[in-house]
């Protein structure tokens, strides 16, 4: 008998929720993490008076307790669902371009997460495209259910027919660039700018992003609310680890994985860091493709692999400032938790300057206790700041040089959100900056990619083919789907199920052969 | 790719797009890697930056005061890795078998990236400093942790307009501190920095420094040292007595706007930082323009608000470590002894840094029974419901269980 039927290499969101799933299911499980703490970038760290969330913006998915929505689902079948503390939030972002001079914002728009004020918000805003905003909107709900319901249904059937009547929409819209969508329904450049804001959490421009992706999101957070939990992401990690734990999974902190070793293309064991081996059935690995086949696996990267990647691009990093300020969300002139600040309609110039260590143009600030005063300590805000970037510039600075570079740089970020919200920086009690090296520091990802890799229209599942070269491995987490929070929570969750299937299906068939040998 | 031809995508060629994405992707591979060039680079440029673990060597003892020594480490193999001048490497040490750790701020400039000096001074009731002190030569080797903590000038909010108040050996990072200040002005030539130093030590012969600091002050402008002895003798002439609020008015000014520009670090024995910490407070001055380095776990635990009441300091617990091979360890503990240290001297560890409660890298989950997590402790707001603590500064008031 091998020491366990799964070893889970990695514990961010989509290895902690395939180790709880898995042990929950019956597999004997052991969960590897190199760092002390659970959650992989679901976590927070304390500076002074304040814990910061350290990357859940706005959680997906949930949907309120009357009318619940998948991840409460998988929250309640993980066995934490009673542990968490949900905080909806009341708007869906606040979009400011900000004045040149100081006159009033060229765009000052804030969206509430309610589909019907949203709607009743755009057409306020933008009256002349009224019937523009409704026919787009309602574009997205279709779209939206389309690409939930019907469309798996459709690609189930593999007749063609099937898809063509139940999937109009998404014949016609599904995977055309996102931007070209928004000219075809739309003519005000400020309103595409305002209702295309969630790219963002995507990381490419609209013109490279398919529009279902874009339209589920508006829509999706729209109904289903975004929403916080208290604690932050780290209090979902630790439940998740707690009730694998109660389970009777087995975890071992600062223990990385060293190798994947494999016979025959099965996967046999893993070796830590430390020299252990541990021998298993299967492994799920939540760490990027490219430290599992080309540094993790004791073979040459398969074939199969190999030309994945290829067609793969590293997606974004971002440089994050952690503010713990010393003054109220009100006294700061915060209206919504999350904002997002344009120098520019176009998000191809974002994207532009997401290259390299330049002026930032396009910057998010998200205001933990706006919508839970639990978040900060009394009278004061905790804040996060900021952009989307590569981190080739970064690696390319001499050492010396870094943390000037990396200051300078905060600066300039705050400057940019100064235009909007002028207090920050007297206020600062505390601060911490992140660059991509932070991230690819404690993400241990290419780039420090924060989202896996680029998410444009061939990245999508239905473009590749599950990678089966190695016998019992199996990847999950941002690289193999959607970045994010709720992308990766069900990744693991699937990715257990899958391997809970193989498992049992060994089990019968082992149980075969001994009765046929009886 | 072989994905195009699978049975259950080739309906979604009815899918407008679907084509040309296929075809990009068909594109991209053309120009693409598998990405094996780039191995081992997250490992190398992360370790060069933030190494886990440094391989270090003393390559000279400085004799500072009676009390006091500088050791000077050399890096084996690599190049020291840049830092911020006031933050410290947690020095692993091995002393009669038993393994254990201190965090010791660089005394040494950024700028030096030949070595570190870490400037160590004889603690009374000590343990591992009198084994630095007495046993420790030019050509021992020691690893430690890399530069880490956050207790250094942080140009996006601390301002040119700085406080030092220094205890004893708390003069260690302010000397990095000022060495920093001092090559910062002559690179960029801009009017710069002002620091105005205030140095308490308890006798005049535990003064660190003294000369090089005197000399530093008279070449620059830019730094002013008010000397402070608590315990002078007779023939003293100096300034005597305790950095207090009245000291600092007369030291800074008394306009309170002044006062708020300015930001004071403090560095030194808990007990002096903690008088410090308050003599500000009642001057006026804000938190946020305060910065405090942490100094170990609190000695008297039992004096704290929140100890368990009956429980007195020299009560004894059993301690159980559940390990990672899934054996069980068993020893005795006072209650009044840190767990991390009292692990350590039965053969156990966990990764560690500050040693004082803040970086979190110690933290072990109590299975069974209970601890006294004091305010040191900066655990996460989640970590108590779980039984998450810090051992470095978690004290067990029962018989308890730990995970490592």
């Amino acid at each position: 008998m091998t020491d366990f039927d799964a070893i889970v290499i990695g514990a961010g969101n989509a290895g902690l929720t395939a180790a709880t799933a898995l042990q929950r299911g019956g597999a004997r499980t052991l969960l590897l993490e190199r760092h002390n703490i659970p959650g992989g970038c679901a976590t927070s760290f304390i500076r002074g008076e304040f814990e910061f969330e350290v990357a859940l913006h706005q959680l997906s998915g949930m949907g309120t307790e009357k009318s619940p929505f998948i991840m409460r689902k998988i929250f309640t079948d993980l066995g934490i669902m009673d542990q968490l503390n949900v905080v909806e939030e009341r708007e869906l972002y606040r979009v400011v371009l900000p004045s040149i001079e100081n006159k009033d914002h060229e765009i000052d728009v804030t969206l509430p997460a309610n589909i019907k004020a949203l709607k009743k918000t755009l057409i306020a805003h933008y009256p002349d495209e009224s019937e523009n905003i409704e026919a787009y909107l309602t574009l997205c709900e279709k779209l939206s259910l389309e690409c939930f319901m019907m469309l798996p249904r459709a690609q189930k059937t593999g007749d063609q027919t099937v898809l063509e009547s139940t999937c109009p929409l998404y014949i016609q819209y599904g995977l055309t660039p996102s931007k070209d969508v928004l000219n075809e329904f739309f003519t005000n450049k400020d309103l595409k700018a305002v209702i295309a804001a969630y790219w963002c959490y995507i990381g490419l421009p609209p013109k490279d992003i398919p529009f279902c992706d874009l339209a589920v999101m508006i829509y999706a957070y729209a109904a289903f609310k975004p929403c916080h939990v208290q604690g932050g992401s780290q209090a979902i990690s630790s439940a998740l680890l707690e009730s694998f734990l109660a389970a009777g999974g087995k975890v071992l902190f600062n223990t990385g994985a060293e190798k994947i070793l494999s016979e025959d293309n099965q996967v046999k064991a893993v070796q830590t860091e430390h020299g252990d081996i541990f021998s298993c059935e299967h492994v799920i690995s939540n760490t990027s493709p490219l430290h599992t086949f080309n540094e993790l696996l004791d073979i040459p990267t398969p074939q199969q692999a190999s030309d994945d990647m290829k067609s793969r691009r590293l997606g974004t990093s971002a440089f994050v400032l952690y503010l713990g300020l010393d003054c109220t969300p009100e006294e700061l002139g915060v209206t919504a938790a999350s904002n997002f600040i344009i120098d520019d309609r176009d998000e191809e110039v974002a994207f532009e300057t997401m290259q390299g260590i330049v002026d930032p143009t396009h910057t998010m600030l998200t205001c933990y206790n706006h919508d839970d005063p639990t978040f900060a300590p009394p009278g004061k805000s905790s804040i996060s700041l900021l952009c989307l970037q590569y981190s080739q510039a970064w690696q390319d600075l001499p050492v010396e040089e870094y943390a000037q570079a990396k200051y300078d740089f905060a600066d300039k970020l705050i400057d940019h959100a100064e235009r909007v919200f002028p207090n920050i920086r007297k206020n600062i009690e505390e601060v911490e900056v992140a660059t991509p090296l932070t991230m690819m520091r404690y993400l241990n990802t290419p780039g420090g990619a924060i989202y896996g890799f680029q998410q444009n229209t061939q990245d999508a599942a239905m473009f590749r083919e599950r990678i089966n070269a190695i016998q019992g491995l199996h990847m999950a987490g941002s690289w193999n789907g959607m970045g994010g929070f709720q992308p990766t929570y069900m990744i693991g969750e699937s990715t257990a199920r899958a391997v809970l299937k193989k498992l049992k299906n060994t089990q019968s068939e082992i149980k075969q052969q001994e009765l046929s040998h009886a | 790719m072989p994905n195009s031809s699978s049975a259950k995508n080739n309906i979604l060629h009815a899918v407008k797009g679907y084509q040309e994405a296929l075809d990009h992707q068909q594109e991209l591979i053309k120009t693409g890697t598998d990405f094996n060039e780039q191995k081992g680079q997250v490992a190398n440029t992360i370790a060069t930056l933030h190494p886990k673990r440094l391989q270090l060597v003393v390559s000279e003892v400085i004799e500072d005061t009676a009390s006091t020594k500088t050791l000077r480490f050399k890096a084996e193999g690599i190049v020291l890795p840049p830092f911020q001048a006031g933050q410290y490497i947690n020095l692993f040490v091995n002393i009669e078998g038993t393994e254990t750790a201190r965090p010791y701020a660089i005394s040494s400039a950024p700028q030096q990236r030949g070595y570190y000096d870490l400037t160590i001074k004889r603690v009374a009731d000590g343990y591992v400093s009198h084994y630095l002190l007495d046993d420790v030569k030019a050509g021992d080797r020691f690893q430690s942790t890399g530069p880490m903590g956050t207790f250094y000038h942080n140009p996006l909010f601390h301002g040119d307009d700085l406080v030092f108040l220094a205890g004893g050996s708390g003069i260690a990072p302010a000397r990095s501190m000022i060495i920093n200040m001092i090559e910062n002005t002559l690179t960029h030539r801009k009017a710069a920095q002002k620091l105005h130093l205030v140095y308490a030590s308890s006798y005049e012969v535990d003064v660190i420094y003294e000369n090089e600091l005197k000399q530093l002050e008279k070449e620059h402008d830019s730094l002013t040292i008010t000397w402070l002895i608590s315990r002078p003798t007779e023939k003293y002439t100096g300034r005597t007595g305790h950095v207090n609020a009245e000291l600092l008015t007369e030291l800074l000014g008394s306009d309170l706007e002044k006062l708020q520009r300015k930001m004071f670090y403090i560095c030194g024995p808990t007990s002096f930082h903690d008088f410090c910490a308050q003599q500000l407070e009642q001057l006026k001055v804000k938190a946020r323009r305060v910065r405090i380095e942490c100094n170990g776990p609190p000695k008297h635990p039992e004096t704290l608000t929140g100890w368990p009441q009956d429980l007195i300091a020299s009560d004894k617990v059993s301690v159980t470590i559940n390990k990672a091979d899934g054996t069980q360890g068993q020893f005795e503990a006072r209650v009044d002894e840190p767990l991390l240290n009292s692990m350590e001297r039965n053969g156990y560890s966990a990764e560690n840094a500050c040693r004082s409660g803040e970086c979190s890298l110690c933290r072990v989950k109590v299975v069974k029974g209970s601890v006294f997590n004091p305010q040191e402790a900066r655990l996460r707001s989640t970590d108590e419901a779980y039984g998450w603590c810090h051992s470095c500064v978690a004290f067990p008031t029962s018989d308890i269980e730990i995970m490592v």
